[in-house]
């Protein structure tokens, strides 16, 4: 066998958080981990990337099936029995390559084109670099693959418009009020999602003010979110101090009606207001959308966006797929190119053995010949072997990186009975052969909306 | 040559405001400086073509209603360079750009206007013209401004959030830019009102005409304007309504006077 790439792991496609979250490893425990794997499973060239969203081992070995199966048991021990080895996928030779570019470009990640995870990868790719375990082969793998993380980013919009509810609602409110430090957020109620939306704007910069029926609720709310809680009686004075207002109550009423806004536009002399209405059913009265200066959005309207957001990046995604093929391809070439000199010296060797064979027939037949003969013949014989030679090696190492250079190479192999074991077998290939019950990675389109942690 | 020069900066002009709305809609950022490159040639053009027009080096030529409209139109777009340095709004020029067109196109009516009469002008003619000129500018500034305000409001209730919505500026930086440029405008319309009207009882003695009426309806409108932005604290789609309408107003002061001077006695 020759030294392949082999990973296996599990993402966000084939296990639940609960069970993600019993392989995830600490990155400051990245590099111990990665030694202990791979010291367990017996390679040498190994890389551990783990977010919240996945966790896979990457690695080269000259068994790649074995490897697999060793690397499988080892992540499996740490999975409950129950979910055992269903979550784990596998993938081997040239899917691998596939895979870590599709990764590494935000293909595969639950919120397509979400830029973190990027980084997450490189932050892996250095522990191993730290490990000590990545070699040629994966280090040509995963610099290329930040190279086509690169260019799928500049080249396809595969990252623009916002797809999360909260950064939306930060993003318009951004469209506003310009630069949004010193700002003030108002959250109104206690919901889940306006706490989100709340958080994700106090990280711009903004001042956030809680109010909620229950006082105990919105204290914490307001510890936790580095804001100040503000009691229930102040609605209408928050209201008119406000900039931004997050509406997420459980109210089965109207909250913002048009006859208590019609008081707090008044008082705050046009200001421009921005409610975010999250709550369902509505805390805000559509009507008080049609008041001057008074931008409303509810939870549809956001989702809206999302979901046009996320239609544009599928779109995107298409193309992205193109790049990824392209730089597969070159690596490809690349492996290929590594190919070639075991076979030039292979096929060397053959037409060498074949003249040295013949030659010392013909010199067994000659006899009582000289020695300035037997230089002579010797030299033809070796330049017969060149000379014949010459014309395929150019051919071959012109036609090697080209697409279709793995035909070439394998058809010269076939036409001289170049058996694999004849070529120096530390030199590796590239192909993938397909098993039966293991589960695979299908390049999938868009997932749902969400965020990367 | 003039002619010639005339028509490569209106064509310069033209491939600009092309491309700023190219921009605006759907440009990526890479396409980012090409308008704004173009833009510039257009406006180097436009300073060439000046300099010819110009009755002896050094003086801009100020002599009738066509070259003032030309001499507006370059300050506008030396003005709305400054401000998008200023305020990165580059996009802006897409409302800039085809105003600046205008009033070019405009200046080159103007073969059927008759220049100011030698016998009426003094130091303070020009200051008048030189005032209002830069009021002008100023008003054509949130003018544009006040446009884009209201599109992107538009787009924001309609909930349009591509395209445009996301090149456009937020609308605070839209409402600041209306609020400046009519604070520098205001002062530089009301000291042109002044002078003009006290070269205008100075020579004609008390003839009174539609420009100097609509002129007055315009200061009108902008003081409004300011007033209630200072007082009432006023902002946003109404205020930006508002000063579109005094800068139309404005254009129709020198409509009129384009009219009179060729001949119709509006």
């Amino acid at each position: 066998m020759m030294r392949d790439f082999m990973v296996v792991g599990l993402s966000h496609r084939t296990a639940p958080v609960e069970i993600r979250e019993r392989l995830a490893v600490a990155p400051e425990r990245l590099q111990q981990e990665l030694r202990e794997i791979a010291a367990t499973i017996g390679v040498d060239e190994a890389l551990l990337i783990s977010t919240c969203n996945r966790v896979e081992l990457y690695a080269t070995s000259d068994d790649p099936i074995e490897t697999a199966r060793t690397a499988r048991q080892t992540l499996a021990q740490r999975l409950p029995d129950s979910a055992a080895e269903a979550v784990l996928y596998q993938e081997r030779g040239i899917d691998v390559i596939r895979h870590a570019f599709r990764v590494a470009s935000s293909l595969d990640s639950l919120v397509v084109g979400e830029p973190q995870i990027l980084g997450q990868v490189k932050e892996a790719f250095d522990a191993a670099k730290g490990a000590g375990t990545v070699g040629t082969l994966l280090g040509r793998c995963f610099t290329q693959a930040f190279a086509t993380a690169k260019r799928v980013r500049n080249e396809t919009g595969i990252a623009e418009g916002t797809v999360s509810v909260s950064s939306i609602a930060c993003e318009l409110a951004k469209k506003i009020f310009g630069n949004l430090e010193g700002r003030r957020t108002l959250l109104l109620g206690a919901g889940e999602m306006g706490e989100s939306a709340a958080r994700t704007l106090r990280q711009t910069g903004t001042n956030l003010h809680v109010i909620n029926r229950s006082e105990d609720r919105a204290r914490a709310l307001a510890e936790s979110c580095g804001g100040r809680a503000v009691p229930y009686e102040r609605l209408v004075v928050e209201l008119a101090e406000a900039d931004v207002v997050v509406a997420s109550t459980a109210s089965p009423k109207f909250i913002l009606t048009p006859e208590l806004m019609k008081g707090v536009v008044r008082t705050r002399r046009h200001r421009p207001l921005f409610i975010i209405d999250i709550a369902v059913p509505r805390d805000v009265d559509p009507r008080v959308g049609n008041m001057d200066n008074v931008f409303v959005y509810d939870v549809d309207d956001l989702q809206q966006v999302a979901e046009e957001n996320l239609a544009v990046r599928a779109r995107e995604a298409a193309h992205a797929e193109r790049i990824i093929e392209e730089e597969v391809e070159a690596f490809l070439a690349w492996r290929r190119s590594l190919e070639l000199a075991p076979t030039i010296v292979a096929l060397r060797k053959r037409f060498g053995q074949v003249a040295d064979e013949e030659l010392r027939r013909a010199l067994l037949r000659l006899e009582g010949i000289s020695d300035s003969d037997r230089a002579v013949l010797e030299a033809m014989s070796r330049s017969l072997v060149n000379k014949l030679l010459h014309q395929p090696m150019m051919q071959l190492k012109a036609g090697a990186g080209d697409p279709d250079g793995a035909l070439l190479i394998d058809a010269v192999r076939r036409l001289f009975a170049i058996a694999e074991d004849a070529l120096e077998s530390e030199m590796p290939s590239t192909q993938s052969s397909p098993e039966a019950n293991l589960t695979h990675l299908t390049p999938a389109t868009t997932g749902t909306t969400g965020e990367s942690k | 040559m003039k002619a010639g020069l005339f028509i490569a900066t209106a064509a310069l002009y033209a491939i600009a405001c092309i491309l700023y709305l190219f921009a605006l809609t759907r440009g990526s950022i890479k396409t980012q400086r090409i308008p704004g490159t173009v833009f510039v040639a257009a406006l180097g053009a436009h300073l060439a073509f000046l300099m010819l027009e110009a009755p002896s080096p050094g003086e801009p030529p100020l002599a009738d209603i066509s070259q003032i409209l030309s001499i507006a139109s370059f300050g506008l777009g030396i003005a709305f360079l400054l401000a998008s340095y200023r305020f990165d709004v580059t996009v802006l020029g897409a409302f800039v750009a085809p105003l600046s067109l205008m009033l070019f196109l405009a200046s080159g009516l103007g073969s059927s206007y008759a220049p100011v009469s030698p016998g009426v002008q003094s130091a303070m003619l020009t200051l008048h013209i030189g005032a209002n000129i830069l009021g002008l500018v100023a008003f054509g500034l949130a003018f544009a401004a006040g446009v884009a305000y209201v599109l992107q409001e538009r787009l924001l209730r309609k909930r349009q959030l591509s395209g445009a919505f996301q090149r456009l500026p937020s609308l605070d930086v839209l409402d600041t830019i209306g609020l400046r440029a009519v604070l520098v405008g205001f002062p530089l319309l009301t000291f042109g009102m002044i002078t003009g009207t006290f070269w205008l009882l100075r020579s004609n003695g008390s003839e009174f005409y539609v420009s100097q009426a609509l002129g007055l309806v315009a200061w009108t409108i902008f003081a409004g304007v300011i007033v209630l932005r200072v007082a009432a604290g006023w902002q946003g789609r109404k205020a930006a309504l508002g000063t579109m309408m005094g800068f139309l107003f404005t254009l129709l002061v020198l409509v009129g006077y384009a009219v009179r001077a060729a001949g119709g006695h509006a």
